[in-house]
């Protein structure tokens, strides 16, 4: 016990203490000359995006998303094992919602989809992308199945194709990625040419990217809600 | 700039009341105001992409999801009958062994203890409609009724027949009391002919208060407090069984029986 | 400027985050304590490269002269929707820890497993 009262606060002092020793460092090259960002407006430029970030995530460090797509993949995973196993399928009782939430879900649900719809697609455009569009759905939805029922939503939509969609989803991220192999050029670069740069359909492989990995976030972000909402009231 | 330092500034006196609160409710809601007001900051950065995922995930979806995990009113409505020692109205406030129980209870599940004092019979209906989450006040295990559990008995008591021989009439056998404590305090004031079984705590109350020519039996058998709830609770039925038995263990129930008993 | 407001703001936040985490007894809060956590880190990274009067990072109609460093940008993006899927499922292993020792006290917590051991 003392042991803790010590080791514990000095393990705070510690990481605190690494946490400023690196943004000590890091600051040493902020200031207005800092960051030399012409290599990523270059590849930006050739791929014919607008969005630089999404062109980074997507373009050039495109493993790095596609591990962190399988990172998310795990979580939710875990998720729904770790709630499911124990409890079985065994339906929660339905507190019902007041009439507001379900009036303002009428009203706002619509325009919640078509935004993040929206920003999903336009992702290789302006600012917003797969992860952010698939957020923002996931929040119209997650307003519905509020209002109505995790159990209304999820019948409506079919569990076992929402659980089919999810893993396609991944499966086409992932031939995406490594389709490039058999027209001779290197996996993980874009595949589709880049066109006029401010169409939509420009911007490499970034859209189809956008959309797949919109879909995924969209789908195991709506896994967690609905496990939550099963298993609501637990702590 | 100084728009963003003033948001920058914010972040930190919000982080600590968020953190720092004791209800987890409005620690979630606070974190919510922050994320919110990072998004801010971000977007004041020259960071749209991170501004919108941060507004959408921290604001919306991980307050949702934390607001959809913890329990839904943040409260434990108790509904009561009035048993002086047990559960009772005092300064102002309620006050009794029970209460103590169970505001030890609701502290530990982090939420607001609510006691409603309501007469006996309406307690049972009150639990069963889910208007309360627990129903107390001198109610004995064994008298359970449909639809409901009973916690593990948190003190024994013992029944005890009372009579009391009218100037005129009996009142015949004694039968188990169901009514308003303060309804038998009043009428054995007045000197009417009791036939009533009693418990412990409302035995000491009436003793305490009128107490002239009460002729007492005890019945033979073992009885004991404890708290009902809905079958449905099962989740709050396990919590309740915990903190009973910890409390038991550590005998704050005797200090608490001595204390409000007497 | 800002870059190192935003900097010096991280660095608050982190120790504060970690000592809600250390202080704190009830988990949910400790929780909460470790997303402030995680923004602080993402605050930092966004800052460290901050310019003044910086653009978002965009091509075309909607650039400015001086474009805001894309890269940390990048490498926060993902790291926020991963986080909360993590930080969900963290909440999951709380809720089967409250499901077995019916509290959220991590004191109690402690005690009864040492307990469980001794026995």
């Amino acid at each position: 016990m003392k042991t803790t009262r010590i080791v514990v606060p000095a393990a705070a002092c510690a990481l605190v203490g690494a946490f400023c020793a690196i943004a000590w460092h890091g600051l040493d090259g902020a200031g207005p000359n800092a960051a030399d960002v012409s290599p990523w407006i270059e590849s930006a430029e050739a791929l014919g995006a607008r969005n630089v970030v999404s062109s980074i995530i997507l373009g050039v460090r495109i493993l790095d998303t596609l591990v962190e797509i399988l990172v998310f993949t795990v979580a939710v995973l875990g998720v729904r094992y770790f709630l499911e196993l124990p409890h079985g399928r065994a339906a929660a009782e339905e507190i019902p919602e007041s009439r507001l939430v379900g009036v303002s879900a009428a009203i706002l649900l619509p325009l919640i989809v078509v935004i993040g719809t929206y920003v999903t697609i336009y992702g290789h455009l302006s600012p917003g992308g797969g992860f952010s569009g698939g957020a923002i759905t996931a929040t119209g939805l997650l307003l519905v199945a509020a209002a109505v029922g995790a159990e209304r939503v999820g019948a409506r939509f079919h569990e076992g194709a929402f659980e089919r969609v999810e893993w396609g989803a991944l499966a086409a991220l992932l031939v995406l990625a490594l389709l490039p192999v058999p027209f001779g050029k290197a996996p993980f670069t874009d595949l589709l040419p880049a066109g006029a740069a401010g169409r939509l359909l420009s911007g490499g492989t970034i859209l189809p990217y956008n959309l797949l990995i919109g879909t995924k976030v969209l789908l195991g972000t709506w896994v967690i809600i609905h496990h939550f909402l099963r298993h609501r009231g637990e702590i | 700039m100084n728009g963003v330092a003033v948001l920058l500034a914010l972040l930190p006196p919000i982080a600590v009341l968020a953190l720092f609160q004791h209800r987890r409710i409005l620690a979630v809601l606070g974190m919510s105001v922050f994320s919110l007001l990072l998004a801010a900051v971000f977007l004041f950065a020259g960071a749209p992409d991170v501004a919108i995922t941060e507004a959408a995930i921290g604001a919306a979806l991980s307050t949702f999801v934390y607001v959809l995990a913890i329990r839904r009113s943040g409260r434990l409505v108790v509904a009561a009958c009035d048993v002086p020692g047990l559960v009772h109205e005092e300064r102002g406030t309620v006050a009794g062994l029970e209460v103590d129980l169970l505001e030890r209870v609701a502290r530990s599940a982090g939420l607001e203890l609510v006691v409603q004092l309501m007469p006996p019979d309406e307690v049972l209906a009150a639990v069963r409609r889910g208007d309360a989450d627990v129903g107390a006040g001198g109610l004995l295990a064994g008298d359970e009724a449909a639809g409901l559990c009973t916690a593990p008995v948190h003190l024994r008591t013992a029944q005890f027949a009372v009579r009391r021989r009218g100037a005129r009439d009996d009142a015949g056998a004694p039968h188990p009391f169901r009514g308003e404590m303060s309804d038998l305090i009043g009428s054995a004031r007045r000197g009417e002919p009791l036939a009533v079984e009693l418990d412990l705590a409302r035995l000491l109350a009436l003793v305490r208060s009128s107490a002239a020519n009460l002729d007492v039996t005890r019945k033979p058998g073992e009885f004991g407090y404890a708290f009902v709830v809905a079958e449905r609770q099962r989740d709050l039925l396990r919590r309740l069984t915990a903190e009973v038995n910890l409390l038991l263990r550590d005998g704050s129930v005797e200090g608490w029986a001595g204390r409000h008993l007497g | 400027m800002f870059g190192w407001q935003g900097v010096a703001a991280a660095v608050v936040l982190f120790g504060i985050g970690t000592l809600g985490v250390v202080l704190r007894r009830d988990l949910v809060v400790k929780l909460l304590a470790l997303a402030v956590v995680n923004s602080s880190a993402i605050l930092c990274l966004v800052s460290l490269r901050v310019r003044p009067a910086a653009g978002p990072p965009l091509l075309g109609a909607g650039a400015t002269p001086v474009m805001a460093d894309p890269l940390p940008q990048a490498l926060v993006l993902s790291a926020i929707v991963i986080n909360f899927a993590v930080l969900a499922l963290a909440l999951v292993f709380v809720m089967r820890l409250v499901e077995q020792y019916h509290t959220t006290d991590s004191h109690r917590i402690d005690r009864r497993t040492r307990d469980e051991d001794a026995e």
